[in-house]
């Protein structure tokens, strides 16, 4: 019988991380109607959208209202401080990407009548408190794109 | 409406299994189409495929021809897959429940699959990181962990809820899946072990956490007048309820009080024409041991807040007010997405059956539910059962 050859074939041995796997969004007004958030953000405000016809404050930010589907909306400021209203710590179980950062502390954070879940840094778990005050903090990526998170104040 | 039936089935044993998406599936149809008598593949008229998330796990969409394919189906009215993350079983047994009720399908399988064991298990975690939210939710690393931590943490502030307790739930369910050949847990655990299991995201150890899971089932479920030509013990689908509030943390009705869970039960018990009182056996989604506390409570078992003196006085157990979990929830038998719901659909009829080990053994039960909940513990979907 004819012996078969085996060709060994060559593949990248690493690849960047596709956008299929990135958690953070596309922020540049090419893939989103809503990149004046982001721009905001950048500045050091974080914002939402309100519906000029119904007054209901969406959150996440959005292009229609959900409850009248109105598309007049305006941008409004959200501040810089929270309060802590729920918290935890991944320790187990980080997806691609956040591995490096474990362990991590994640809340949800009231502020200006919303609650927002958010990454906080600058504590440890065991330090945290229900209540506590946070503050608006900024991330940026390699790229370039921006992110919220809340500092612990201490 | 057509009252419905389902008249039999069957599953994979469920775990770390060494055997791929497809090799699941054959060996749960094998065993279905083998369960029961007087009806072969080519019966089948509609299959809906339960499966939350192929595209990632296994890379693979279109999933239920491959369904239909391996087990030698070729549906003639409707084939779908269902996707409702952790109810995406459930969803598959609603439709295909519909399609029969309705009169356009006289033989339906509802059918489920996960396979969740990856090489890399990161890769999994990130799958399991995008069920909420992506880009406002899961980008924070708001997987299910952290987020039934935190419910747990204001449970725990409001109402006085303990570790303890919580892991109470964790021993009674694993007690019950040490008798369950399919459970992918096969040891018994104590408050101790579960408390000194390692902590995922606090409050939440290990064990008061269900496991990554592969596994998979299927049911056959025919028009209720024609299910006696098949089986003389099938079961009934009697009612069902299903409510949605919100998705993302900010439009979630509440953290610690789950709404669209009482509105299910009020609708359960209303289609099903029962009282709490009627139901014998309830499978719920224990997809952590805060969750099962909180069930209780929107139940209306336990009063709002007492979720964890309910379990401390061993009212879930068998004999207790209620038996919550006989099967082994999914603290025990892990939570193959996909197939959970139909684990649970099969376990009620074996219980009806008096197919079960006589230690998890619900001896008359009449009527039992089944519920899942899914995403931000946002949606619930329930499911009433009856043996007659």
């Amino acid at each position: 019988m004819k012996k078969i050859r085996i060709e060994k074939i060559k593949r990248k041995e690493t690849i960047k991380l596709p956008y299929m796997l990135d958690f953070y969004p596309l922020e540049d007004e090419k893939n989103t109607r809503i990149s004046q958030f982001f721009g905001k953000l950048r500045e050091g405000h974080l914002t939402t959208t309100k519906c000029k016809k119904c007054g209901k404050v969406l959150w996440p930010p959005r292009i229609v209202c959900s409850s009248c589907f109105s598309d007049d909306l305006e941008w409004i400021d959200l501040g810089t401080e929270g309060e802590l209203y729920a918290f935890t710590e991944m320790r187990l179980g980080a997806p691609l990407g956040f591995e490096e950062d474990v362990p991590f502390c994640i809340g949800i954070v009231k502020i200006s009548g919303l609650s927002i879940s958010a990454r906080i840094d600058n504590a440890k778990y065991e330090d945290l408190k229900i209540g506590q005050k946070v503050q608006l903090k900024v991330v940026e990526l390699d790229d370039g794109r921006v992110f919220y998170r809340f500092d612990a104040v201490k | 409406m057509r009252k419905v039936a389902i008249i039999g089935g069957g599953a994979t044993r469920c775990g770390k299994r060494e055997a791929t998406w497809r090799e699941l599936v054959q060996e749960a149809g094998k065993e279905m189409f083998e369960n029961v008598d007087n009806i072969s593949p080519k019966n089948i008229e509609a299959l809906l495929v339960g499966a939350a998330q192929p595209e990632r796990f296994v890379f693979q969409v279109h999933v239920a021809p491959m369904v239909a394919e391996y087990l030698g189906i070729t549906p003639k009215k409707v084939i779908a897959t269902t996707e409702l993350m952790c109810a995406s079983g459930q969803a598959a047994i609603r439709y295909a429940w519909a399609c029969i009720a309705s009169g356009m399908v006289d033989v339906a399988v509802a059918f489920g699959v996960e396979k969740m064991y990856m090489p890399d298990m990161a890769e999994a975690q990130t799958n399991m990181t995008c069920v909420l939210d992506r880009e406002w939710d899961g980008v924070n690393g708001l997987s299910a962990p952290p987020f039934f931590a935190m419910t747990a943490q204001r449970h725990m502030l409001e109402y006085g809820t303990t570790k303890e307790q919580m892991a109470l739930v964790s021993v009674k369910n694993h007690h019950y899946s040490t008798m369950n050949p399919l459970a992918q847990f096969q040891k018994e655990v104590t408050v101790e072990s579960v408390l000194k299991s390692p902590m995922v995201a606090p409050p939440l150890s290990l064990f008061d956490c269900s496991g990554i899971t592969d596994g998979a089932a299927g049911v056959i479920m025919v028009p209720a007048e024609s299910a006696k030509k098949y089986t003389d013990t099938p079961m009934y689908l009697i009612g069902s309820g299903q409510a949605s509030i919100g998705n993302v943390v900010n439009n979630l009705a509440s953290i610690t009080e789950w709404v669209p869970l009482k509105l299910a039960v009020e609708e359960t018990v209303r289609t099903a024409k029962i009282t709490l009182k009627d139901i014998d056996i309830a499978e719920l989604h224990d997809c952590f041991t805060i969750s099962e506390i909180m069930e209780y409570e929107a139940f209306g078992w336990a009063k709002k807040g007492e979720g964890g003196k309910f379990i401390k006085n061993g009212e879930p157990y068998i004999g207790g007010t209620i038996a919550v979990n006989p099967r082994g929830g999914l603290l025990g038998c892990g939570h193959p997405l996909g197939a959970t719901a139909i684990l649970q659909a099969l376990d009620v009829l074996q219980q009806f059956r008096g197919e079960v080990p006589k230690g998890r053994y619900v001896s008359d039960a009449e009527i039992a539910v089944t519920h899942n909940l899914s995403g931000a513990a946002n949606v619930h979907s329930l499911l009433a059962y009856s043996r007659n």
